[in-house]
């Protein structure tokens, strides 16, 4: 039986294939002939893939539609989760797998930079069409790596039902100002067990301690610069607001606590971006913007964070990928199509007029005037979890204030290297 | 669309063939042939081949000889098991044992060949694409030069680019500057549409020829004839500008020259290009380190101090993790394992609950029920009179709650195999115990566990290995906080191995360094593999008492 | 139920107290069972309440606060049709079914060959598959995604972004731990049996489809119960493998409702989440018969 049976398997096996050979390849030839012959004729069978995350990808499908009108070629939108896309799209450009085109925030730029996964764009003439603190925050060593189209920061949000008047330029007044609203807290802002640095950020840069110094045409060194009294100054003002102080931050205010008391009308002013508008006023809030009080002696200076879209180093169609980004998505259309898909400050000068008569967006654009580009630097990455945790510690008072701060900074630069 | 078809069959047909069993194997076979059986078991094997083959012959087309080896090898043994009447068991594990190879153990093995590589941040791909990268970062655009509308044109094969500067347009190739073409006709865009002794071509065409494209994506055309004056490149194929490069890349000397200082940088053995005074460019690429990764992972300093620490928390967290969910599961499943209890279905169902909520959507829940504050904190305010009880940030109490959590993910695992196990106890050892009046508890210390102890002790190993990486459960609900007050490195109480691993590997920070974070891996599978196996073979003992 | 064959003569006092010492025993026996009942459930249910407080509210925070069902509406389950929760929920149920059944299928083949035969390496490979699943995963990732690339290029049913990827994927775990699973109760079913029905001249494959598997049916629906489960939770190979959106599970998609933490949209995701739970719910209910099936019928013969 044994010396029959693989044989007659065998022929069974090529019978089968015979039968799909049959049905399968002629096919498949003449639709390849259709695809050449169609191509003489446009740019179709070129594949143009953008990975977009679910907000934006509305807005990106618009202008990829005109694109593939005027074109012929194809573009793919692969939907990712925003969070993801940095580690993907570093593992998955070299091996040639990559998107042509990606959404992603300046930050990365650092990371992308020394992985060589990033391509150089031109706006040539549009340049002058864009805010400077986007075109900054995307270039690297004098060289543009994207295509920004977004600016946003936090900013004081009020609410209008409690504090009709402006914000006070002072923490301690605006506290105050709060408290007077007899509102159950004064003021909120979102800090959780593992702290907060990024909303904390622009109280921070009033004391004058900012991240890392900046060199004078802007750009980021490596050189910590919030050690020193600056940060000593911070360090003691958060463990004077914490539970054993003030009270006015506290360790138990995560994020989803944060927007529930203020959408239940429970506070006056929160820190928060202008990605939270929408879900504010859907609660019933009127909401005014103004640019967050100073706690010390300088100007508060929030980060602000640029979104924008990535070319891939490895793109087999960098033609036509540079010809989308230019020509179809660096336009008032495509950008303003961005901004209704999803509210941010459009980088665009123009549209960016366009939708400052809408006074929430012109409070958070003046908000955001008074910031600065979060560092792209790779050494940013390595901040995070000393920063947050060891702000979180010093407001619960788990840790005393000028001593843990100083531990911070050797900590980190410790890590930098 | 059929040949989609056939290996769209590989699946089921590799769960299959021990249907085709039923014609085959010792005396059966030989009563059976040409009977139902065997024809089931032709019919799928000749399937496999057909799917066998098919992949092999695309691996072939495609070049993928290492898919061809496979492919071949893979048909060659399910054969010889099938038709063989040797090699009994591997008719049984074959179709499992393939699926592992193929999708497991290459990513073991892939690990382990990451172990010895520099890679991660910095070392991310090839050497081409580091000197694509560098070429890219290096050249810029001249300061201040204008934006030339650009057109495409081609003569014999050569690709040149003809620009509109002002009134005139000017054309050339890599080799000849550009020069005028007094003769050139511009269309209303302001492109040159016609240039005499050129073939324009058309941008349509650009579009579909990918070569083409690479082609002008790669094209300089210089200015003049001083380099330093730059050249006309282009990146959308309609407009061009002067751009100037600064590193020249010299494969066979595989060197990269600075053109500006006249530095030059040597591609070097950890991967990158330096100069003589150790300045190094910002890409570089994989290359093979040898033990590098498993010396560093050893001696760093900066983890050897909490690393005692952790380690006793990853052994303690998994135990008592897998202790009390299987205690609690099998209280369960012994106590509602009982015919007079009404409303059991539905009983059953209400305990899987924990179980059928994505786990992280739980784990999320936790950590906000178990806010301190009696005001946000669900578990505070019912069940503690709103005292403040700061479950996730101190220390003891931390490790408590994550192994609460763990306990309400997990019992319900437990819960069911308990079930199950108690449904596959023989009936008469029970009912002889029964017979033998034997009381309630001591049937249940003498027979039921003991029996059911067989059935799960390799689970147990099993979950306390799942539990020994439980990565997620730590990253979500502590961020392994809270942390060290006398470390340097950001860890904390409820950190274990592998989010230590995290932490050092960089993989959070945007810094990955995924060659250390594999040398890691292995450390910790070896560790854990070597308690497993160990603890394994005592089960031997239990299991040989049957 | 009580006392069928009532005796005439019996006085009403004993009848009493033998009622009253059934009832204690009963109290004893079953009647407590209820309130633990009502404890697990409760220990079980609580946090879930959080999960449909938030899949009926308006605001989309998932705990801020303790105050419970501030507001209903059925405005989340509603907006669960304006996206492709019910094509991500056919794929999930697929994927999660034919895993399920590839992982029966597999672990019990593999564990019939290591409980019944005798063969050189049964041990070591029982001790290899155990280990092999210890693998720290954490950076598979990348390995996965080049294992797809490679056979995507051959065969594109098997690269990325191929259901049936991921389900190969899957099975390729389906050995070790479920082997381990149905090992123990395939050891705990008498050799006798099989002894007796080869001596009858049954073959090995009669044996196992005829007589083993239905001694064991309880843990092949705790296996299938169990890998669907497990598939169709996980979200870290599917994200990684299916990268097309109509291609998504369930997991994936509502993931991306709240991966980013400033702009979650947890309404939307706790109400995905309680219909994603009935499926689960559903596959318990319907195979508890055979998980329980054994428990039936030896309460009858007893």
């Amino acid at each position: 039986m044994r010396k029959t049976a693989i044989p007659v398997a065998l022929a069974a096996a090529v019978a089968l294939l015979a039968a799909c050979s049959g049905g399968g390849d002629p096919g498949s030839e003449e639709t390849s002939a259709e695809e050449t012959t169609e191509a003489a004729q446009s740019g179709e069978g070129v594949e143009l893939t953008i990975w977009v995350d679910e907000n934006r990808e509305p807005a990106v499908a618009a202008a990829a539609q005109t694109f593939e009108e005027q074109t012929g070629a194809t573009v793919t939108l692969v939907q990712k989760n925003f969070e993801d896309i940095r580690a993907d799209f570093l593992a998955q450009v070299p091996t040639g797998e990559g998107p042509d085109i990606t959404v992603g925030a300046h930050d990365w730029l650092g990371s992308f930079i020394v992985n060589g996964v990033v391509d150089s764009v031109d706006l040539a003439d549009k340049t002058s069409e864009f805010q400077e603190v986007a075109l900054e925050a995307f270039t690297y060593d004098g060289q543009l790596y994207g295509l920004p189209y977004a600016v946003e920061s936090v900013a004081l949000i009020r609410n209008t039902a409690l504090a009709p008047e402006p914000a006070p330029a002072t923490f301690d007044e605006m506290v105050a100002a709060g408290e007077a609203t007899g509102a159950q807290y004064p003021f909120l802002i979102k800090t959780g067990p593992e702290g907060d640095p990024y909303t904390y950020y622009g109280f921070q840069t009033s004391f004058g301690a900012p991240v890392f110094e900046q060199s004078d045409d802007g750009s980021y060194t490596s050189t910590i610069g919030m050690g020193g009294d600056a940060g000593h100054a911070y360090a003691e003002w958060l463990a004077a607001n914490g539970p054993n102080g003030t009270g006015v931050f506290s360790t138990d205010i995560t994020l989803d606590i944060a927007e529930a008391e203020f959408m239940a009308g429970n506070a006056p002013y929160t820190v928060d971006g202008p990605w939270n508008i929408t879900k504010f006023e859907d609660a019933g809030l009127t909401l005014a913007i103004d640019p967050i009080p100073s706690a010390g002696p300088e100007t508060a200076a929030p980060f602000v964070g640029v979104q924008g879209f990535y070319l891939s180093a490895q793109s087999e169609n960098a033609l036509l990928a540079n010809d989308f980004l230019t020509n179809y998505m660096a336009t008032p259309e495509a950008m303003m199509a961005m901004y209704e898909a999803d509210p941010r400050l459009p980088a665009m000068t123009s549209v960016a007029d366009e939708v400052a008569s809408d006074p929430i967006m012109e409070g958070f654009l003046a908000a955001s005037e008074n910031g600065v580009p979060m560092p792209s630097i790779p050494e940013m990455g390595d901040v995070w979890a000393f920063w947050g945790v060891t702000q979180a510690n010093i407001i619960s008072g788990a840790a005393q204030p000028v001593e843990a701060w100083d531990t911070m900074v050797a900590d980190i630069e410790g890590a930098i290297g | 669309m059929s040949r989609q078809d056939t290996i769209d069959l590989t699946g089921p047909i590799d769960v299959e063939p021990p249907l085709g069993e039923r014609g085959t194997g010792e005396s059966h076979a030989r009563r059976w042939t040409g009977g139902w059986g065997f024809v089931a078991k032709l019919t799928l094997m000749a399937l496999v081949n057909a799917a066998g083959v098919a992949l092999g012959w695309s691996a072939y087309v495609e070049g993928s000889w290492g898919i061809l080896l496979g492919a071949v090898a893979i048909l060659v043994v399910t054969n010889w098991v099938y038709f063989s009447r040797r090699a009994l068991p591997l008719k049984y594990l074959l179709p499992g044992l393939l699926f592992l190879l193929v999708f497991q153990l290459f990513t073991i093995v892939y690990t382990g060949v990451v172990a010895f590589t520099n890679y991660g941040t910095g070392h991310n791909s090839t050497q081409e694409q580091a000197v694509d990268a560098a070429l890219i970062q290096s050249e810029r655009r001249v300061e201040g030069s204008e934006t030339y509308p650009l057109t495409v044109v081609e003569r014999l094969g050569t690709v040149g680019f003809a620009i509109v500067d002002g009134d005139e347009v000017r054309v050339g190739t890599a080799e000849s500057p550009l020069a005028a073409a007094p003769d050139a006709s511009v269309d209303d865009a302001g492109r040159a549409s016609d240039v005499p002794g050129w073939d324009v071509v058309a941008y349509q065409r650009l579009l579909e020829d990918q070569a083409l494209q690479e082609e002008v994506l790669e094209l300089r055309v210089p200015v003049s004839d001083d380099a330093e004056d730059g050249s006309i490149r282009t990146r959308e194929g309609t407009t061009g500008a002067i751009y100037l490069s600064t590193l020249e890349w010299d494969p066979d000397a595989q060197t990269m020259t600075d053109t500006a200082t006249g530095v030059v940088y040597r591609a070097n053995d950890d991967g990158q290009f330096s100069s003589d005074d150790g300045e190094t460019l910002p890409v570089g690429w994989r290359v093979g380190v040898g033990f590098e990764n498993f010396t560093r992972a050893i001696t760093d300093t900066d983890y050897s101090g909490p690393l005692l620490r952790i380690t006793a928390w990853t052994f303690s967290f998994a135990i008592l993790t897998v202790a009390t969910s299987f205690l609690v599961g099998l209280v369960l499943a012994l106590v509602f394992n009982d015919a007079r209890v009404r409303g059991r279905n539905v009983l059953r169902t209400l305990f899987i609950l924990p179980y059928a909520f994505p786990a992280f959507l739980s784990a999320l829940l936790w950590q906000g029920m178990l806010n301190p504050n009696a005001d946000y904190g669900l578990i505070n305010d019912w069940f503690f009179f709103g005292a403040y009880i700061p479950w996730l940030t101190d220390p003891w109490l931390a490790k408590l709650s994550i192994i609460l959590v763990n306990l309400w993910l997990s019992f319900p695992y437990w819960f069911l195999i308990c079930t199950g196990a108690l449904q596959s106890l023989p009936d008469d050892v029970l009912e002889a115990a029964k017979i033998d009046g034997a009381g309630t508890w001591r049937t249940w210390r003498t027979i039921i566990m003991p029996l059911l102890l067989i059935s799960t002790t390799p689970l147990l190993i099993a979950s306390f290995a799942f539990n020994f990486n439980n990565f997620a459960i730590i990253y979500l609900l502590t961020g392994g906080g809270p942390r060290f007050p006398d470390t340097s490195a950001p860890l904390g109480h409820t950190d274990i191995l592998i989010s230590m691993i995290y932490q050092i590997s960089g993989v959070a920070g945007g810094r990955a360094d995924y060659g250390l974070a594999s040398a890691l891996s292995i450390i910790v599978f070896v560790i854990i593999g070597t308690i497993s196996g160990l603890a394994f073979r005592r089960t031997r003992r239990l299991e040989e008492v049957l | 139920m009580a006392g069928p064959v009532t005796v005439p003569a019996q006085t009403a006092a004993p009848r009493r107290r033998r009622t009253r010492e059934r009832r204690s025993r009963w109290l004893r026996e079953v009647g407590w069972k209820y309130p633990f009942a009502a404890v697990v459930v409760f220990y079980a249910a609580f946090p879930l309440v959080y999960v449909l407080s938030a899949a009926l509210a308006t605001t989309g925070t998932l705990t801020g606060s303790t105050s419970l069902f501030t507001s209903i509406s059925t405005a989340n389950f509603e907006a669960l049709g304006g996206t492709l929760f019910w094509v991500w929920a056919v794929n999930s149920v697929v994927i999660g079914l034919a895993t399920a059944i590839g992982s029966v299928l597999m672990g019990a083949t593999a564990a019939y060959a290591f409980s019944r035969f005798s063969f050189r390496g049964r041990r070591g490979g029982l001790t290899a598959l155990l280990i092999a699943q210890m693998f720290p995963q954490m950076l598979a990732f990348v390995a996965i995604f080049l294992l797809l690339i490679a056979l995507g290029n051959v065969a594109p049913v098997l690269g990325l972004d191929s259901k049936i990827a991921l389900i190969c994927v899957y099975l390729g775990g389906a050995l070790g731990t479920n082997t381990f699973l149905m090992y123990g109760f395939f050891n705990t079913v008498p050799k006798e049996l099989d002894e007796a029905a080869k001596i009858d001249g049954a073959t090995h494959a009669q044996i196992y489809w005829t007589i083993i598997l239905r001694l064991v049916t309880p843990i092949l629906a705790v296996v299938g119960l169990l890998s669907f489960i497990g598939t169709f939770g996980d979200f870290i190979l599917a994200r990684i493998i299916l990268t097309s959106q109509s291609n998504w599970t369930l997991a994936v998609g509502m993931y991306t409702w709240v991966s980013s933490q400033l702009n979650a949209n947890w309404g939307l995701f706790a109400a995905g989440s309680v219909i994603a739970s009935i499926p689960v719910l559903l596959l318990f209910l319907g195979l508890q018969k055979y998980i329980v099936g054994g428990l039936t019928a030896g309460s009858v013969k007893g």
